[in-house]
C-alpha cells in the first residue's frame, strides 16, 4: 500500500468523523418583538428523542408539552398570548450530541419568541449549551442534568465567561455530588457490598458520577478494586468483564448511559460468569431501553434516580392522572421535573408579562423571575435555586429491577 | 496464567469477527484497489439479515437437537448469500462506472454508500440497539481453569475454517486463478479472455458473503446488534488488513486476530481506555518498519 493513499484515506476518513458529528436543524422563527400585548411566546425544549435516548426523552418532553398545554387551556397571561412548545431533538445517529444541542440553543436563541427553555437532558449537551444561553440570557431549566461542574466550581466558571455574575442555568433535580454520595451508602450500608469495581463511560456525566462514587465508596469503608473507562461505540466488553471477574467484586458499578454501554456491559456479565454478581447505576440506566438491552441480565441490577417516583407521590397524583389521560402511557422517571421545569418557567413568563403591563417581557426579566424561584409548589414538592442554579429540594428514588420492570426500593432525602 | 490463557479466547473470538470482515477488505483492495468503506455496514447488514431469517423462521431463542444444524446452516447460508448480493448490487451501482476514475472518487463513493447503508438499516430497524436472539445453547468447556464457551468456538472455527475454503478457492480453482490474474493486471487479464467484470463482481459478491457470516456470529457472540456498528468494527478490520498486509488473505486473518488478542490483553493487562491506542500505536510501529504489512509483499504489484 502506497504511503501517499494512506494519508488521503487518514484525510478522508477524519473528514467523514467530522461530517457525522455535525448536524443540523432549523425552524421557522415568526417573532413577536418585545414590546407587543399579544402574539406567541415560546418555550424551547431540547431533549434527545431519537434512538436509543428516545425511551427516556420522549416522556420527558411529554412532562414539558403537557405543562404548556395546561397553561394555555388556563388562559396564560390573561388570554392575550398564546404559548407555544418549540420541540427540538439533539440526538444524532441514535444518541444524545452536544453539536446537535448546540445548535438547537443557537435556533431558540435567534428565535425572539423563545423567551425560556427547558432541557437538555445530558451533561455534556447541557456543557456545550451552558455558555450559549449564557450568552444570550435565555433562561435554562435541565430536567435532569446531574454533573456537577456545570453549576459548581471552576468548572462552572468556564462555562459562564460571558457573563461570569449572571447565571442562566438551572436544574430542578439533585446533582450528582449527592447522587453519588446515596449510591456508596445504598451500596456500603444497605447492602453491605464492600467489594466493588467501577467502570465509566469516559463522558462528562458518567465519569462525574463514577469520580464522586469512587470517593465516598472509599471513605465509607469500602474497597474499590479497580476503575475503568470504556470507549465510545465499544461492543465489546468480554475482556474487561473477564478480568473484573478475576477479582470476585461484591457489585459492578456503572457511571454511564444506557445508550453508551451500560446495558450491554450488564448483558454480557451472564457470558462471563457474572450473571449472580449485582449491578449498581445512576439515572443513566433508569430507562425502559435498559431492560431490553440488558434481556433477562437486567434483573439484579440497582439504579437511582435524580427525581422521586412520580406514580408514588401524593403531591404528584393531578399530574400523573393529567399525564395518562393526555399520552396513554405510563409517566417516565424524568417527566414529572421536565413539568416542573416548565411551569417554573410559565410562571415566570406570566409574571414577567404582568410587571410590564400586559406587554411582551424581555428574556432577562425572565431570567430574573426564574432566579427568585422559591418554594414553588410542583408535583415532585417544593421547589427553588440557590445561587448556583441548583434546586433546593433533594429527593432521590432507588429502583431494583426485578421480573424486567422497576420497582421502587426506597426513595430517599438529602440535604442540599 | 489462567487469566492470561481466558483473555487469549476472548481476544480470538474478537479476532475471528474482525478477521472475516478484513478479508473482504483485503480481497476488494487486491483486486481494484479500493478501500471500500461500505463493507463495515454490509456486515452490520450482515446481523440484520440474519434477524429477519431467524424471525421468518419463528426463532427467538435457544434451539436444540437437529434442528439446530438446520436453523444455523439456513441463517449462515441466507445471511452470506444477501450480504454478497448486496456487495455486487454496491460494486455495480457506486464503483463500476468509477474504475477508471482518480483514486479519490471511488474512496469517496465508498463513503457515501457507507452512509447509505447505515440509513437504510436506522430506517429498517431504528435507531436502537436490538436484541438478537442467543440460537445456540452455550455451555462452557472447562479446560483447566479457563473456561470456553460454545458460542466462542463457533466463531473462531468459522473464521478459519472459512478462511482455508477462500485460500483453497483462490488458489486450486480457474475462476480464483481468474481473480489472481486481474488483480496483477487487468488489461493484460482481458486480453486473455478473462470477463473482468465477472471476476471483480465475483470477488464482492464472496467479501461481503464472508462479512454476511460474520454478521451472523456477532449477533449471536454478542446478543445484540445496531444500524451503527460496522463503523467502529469495520475502522478495526481495515486496521486488521493493513496490519497483515492489504491484499494478502493470510495477512487479513493474522492481522484480525493480532487486533483482538491486543484489544483484549490491554484491556487485562493496562486498561479498557487504551486498547485502541495500544492498537493504533502498534499498527503504527509495524508500518514503520514494514510498511506493507506483516505479510505483504513490497513488490509493486499484490495477488
Amino acid at each position: 500500500m502506497r504511503p501517499t493513499l494512506v494519508s488521503r484515506t487518514a484525510v478522508i476518513v477524519l473528514a467523514a468523523l467530522l461530517a457525522a458529528c455535525n448536524s443540523s436543524s432549523s425552524t421557522s422563527s415568526s417573532s413577536s418583538s418585545s414590546g407587543a400585548t399579544s402574539g406567541t411566546v415560546k418555550i424551547g425544549v431540547d431533549l434527545p428523542v431519537s434512538g436509543a435516548d428516545a425511551s427516556i426523552g420522549i416522556p420527558t418532553q411529554n412532562g414539558a408539552v403537557l405543562a404548556v398545554e395546561e397553561a394555555n387551556k388556563n388562559g396564560f397571561a390573561g388570554g392575550k398570548f398564546k404559548l407555544e412548545a418549540s420541540l427540538l431533538d439533539d440526538a444524532v445517529q441514535g444518541k444524545h450530541d452536544p453539536n446537535a444541542g448546540a445548535q438547537n440553543v443557537k435556533t431558540f436563541i435567534a428565535d425572539d419568541a423563545v423567551l425560556a427553555m427547558v432541557g437538555p437532558f445530558n451533561s455534556n449537551v447541557a456543557k456545550a449549551e451552558i455558555p450559549l444561553t449564557n450568552d444570550a440570557g435565555l433562561a435554562q431549566i435541565s430536567p435532569s442534568n446531574t454533573n456537577d461542574g456545570l453549576t459548581i466550581g471552576d468548572d462552572a466558571k468556564k462555562l459562564r465567561t460571558a457573563h461570569p455574575d449572571t447565571n442562566a442555568y438551572f436544574r430542578v433535580c439533585t446533582r450528582d455530588q449527592k447522587q453519588g454520595q446515596t449510591l456508596a451508602q445504598v451500596a456500603v450500608q444497605r447492602f453491605s457490598w464492600k467489594k466493588a469495581f467501577i467502570i465509566d463511560d469516559n463522558e462528562t456525566y458518567g465519569k462525574g458520577l463514577a469520580d464522586v462514587f469512587d470517593a465516598q465508596y472509599r471513605q465509607l469503608g469500602g474497597t474499590v478494586q479497580g476503575h475503568e473507562h470504556i470507549t465510545a461505540n465499544q461492543v465489546d466488553f468480554k475482556a474487561l468483564l473477564t478480568k473484573i471477574k478475576s477479582l470476585n467484586p461484591d457489585v459492578v458499578f456503572f457511571g454511564g448511559n444506557t445508550s453508551t454501554g451500560g446495558g450491554l456491559i450488564r448483558r454480557q456479565m451472564a457470558d462471563v460468569g457474572m450473571a449472580k454478581t449485582p449491578y449498581l447505576g445512576g439515572d443513566g440506566i433508569s430507562d425502559d431501553e435498559f431492560e431490553t438491552q440488558a434481556g433477562t441480565m437486567a434483573n439484579g441490577a440497582y439504579m437511582t434516580t435524580a427525581a422521586p417516583d412520580a406514580a408514588k407521590l401524593p403531591t404528584a397524583k393531578t399530574f400523573v392522572d393529567a399525564y395518562k389521560a393526555r399520552f396513554k402511557g405510563d409517566v417516565g422517571p424524568y417527566s414529572a421535573n421536565a413539568y416542573t421545569a416548565a411551569k417554573i418557567e410559565i410562571a415566570a413568563i406570566e409574571k414577567a408579562i404582568t410587571d410590564n403591563g400586559g406587554k411582551m417581557p424581555t428574556r432577562a426579566d425572565v431570567l430574573k423571575n426564574i432566579a427568585a424561584t422559591a418554594n414553588f409548589d410542583s408535583p415532585i414538592g417544593k421547589q427553588g435555586f440557590d445561587a448556583n442554579g441548583d434546586t433546593t429540594n433533594g429527593i432521590l428514588t432507588l429502583y431494583k429491577v426485578q421480573g424486567g420492570k422497576k420497582v421502587v426500593v426506597d426513595t430517599i432525602v438529602v440535604k442540599i | 496464567m489462567d487469566l492470561f490463557l481466558q483473555q487469549l479466547i476472548n481476544g480470538l473470538s474478537l479476532g475471528g469477527i474482525y478477521a472475516l470482515i478484513a478479508l473482504g477488505y483485503t480481497m476488494v483492495y487486491g483486486i481494484i484497489e479500493l478501500i471500500n468503506f461500505a463493507h463495515g455496514d454490509v456486515y452490520t447488514l450482515g446481523t440484520f439479515f440474519s434477524l429477519a431469517i431467524l424471525t421468518l423462521l419463528g426463532v427467538t431463542g435457544i434451539v436444540t437437537g437437529p434442528m439446530l444444524i438446520v436453523v444455523v446452516a439456513v441463517t449462515i447460508l441466507g445471511a452470506m448469500l444477501l450480504c454478497g448480493l448486496t456487495g455486487v448490487i454496491v460494486e455495480r451501482l457506486a464503483y463500476r462506472r468509477l474504475r477508471n476514475a482518480p483514486k479519490l472518487a471511488p474512496l469517496i463513493t465508498a463513503i457515501g454508500m457507507s452512509f447509505i447503508l447505515e440509513n437504510i438499516m436506522q430506517y429498517w430497524r431504528g435507531p436502537s440497539p436490538v436484541p438478537f436472539p442467543q440460537v445456540i445453547p452455550n455451555p462452557s468447556f472447562a479446560l483447566g481453569a479457563i473456561s470456553i464457551q460454545t458460542k466462542q468456538i463457533m466463531v473462531i472455527l468459522l473464521a478459519v475454517v472459512l478462511m482455508f475454503a477462500l485460500q483453497a478457492f483462490v488458489y486450486n480453482t480457474r475462476m480464483g486463478k481468474a481473480m489472481r490474474a486481474t488483480a496483477q493486471d487487468k488489461d493484460a487479464a482481458q486480453l486473455m479472455g478473462i470477463d473482468i467484470n465477472t471476476t471483480i463482481a465475483l470477488t464482492f459478491l464472496i467479501g461481503s458473503a464472508l462479512a454476511g457470516a460474520a454478521g451472523f456470529v456477532s449477533g449471536v457472540y454478542y446478543g445484540s446488534t445496531w444500524f451503527f456498528n460496522g463503523f467502529a468494527a469495520g475502522l478495526k478490520a481495515f486496521t486488521a488488513a493493513v496490519l497483515g498486509g492489504i491484499g494478502n488473505l493470510a495477512g487479513a486473518m493474522l492481522g484480525g486476530f493480532l487486533i483482538g488478542l491486543i484489544e483484549a490483553l490491554t484491556t487485562q493487562f493496562i486498561g479498557d481506555q487504551w486498547s485502541n491506542v495500544m492498537v493504533f500505536s502498534i499498527l503504527v510501529l509495524v508500518l514503520i518498519f514494514r510498511p506493507s504489512g506483516l505479510l505483504g509483499e513490497s513488490l509493486p504489484n499484490k495477488v
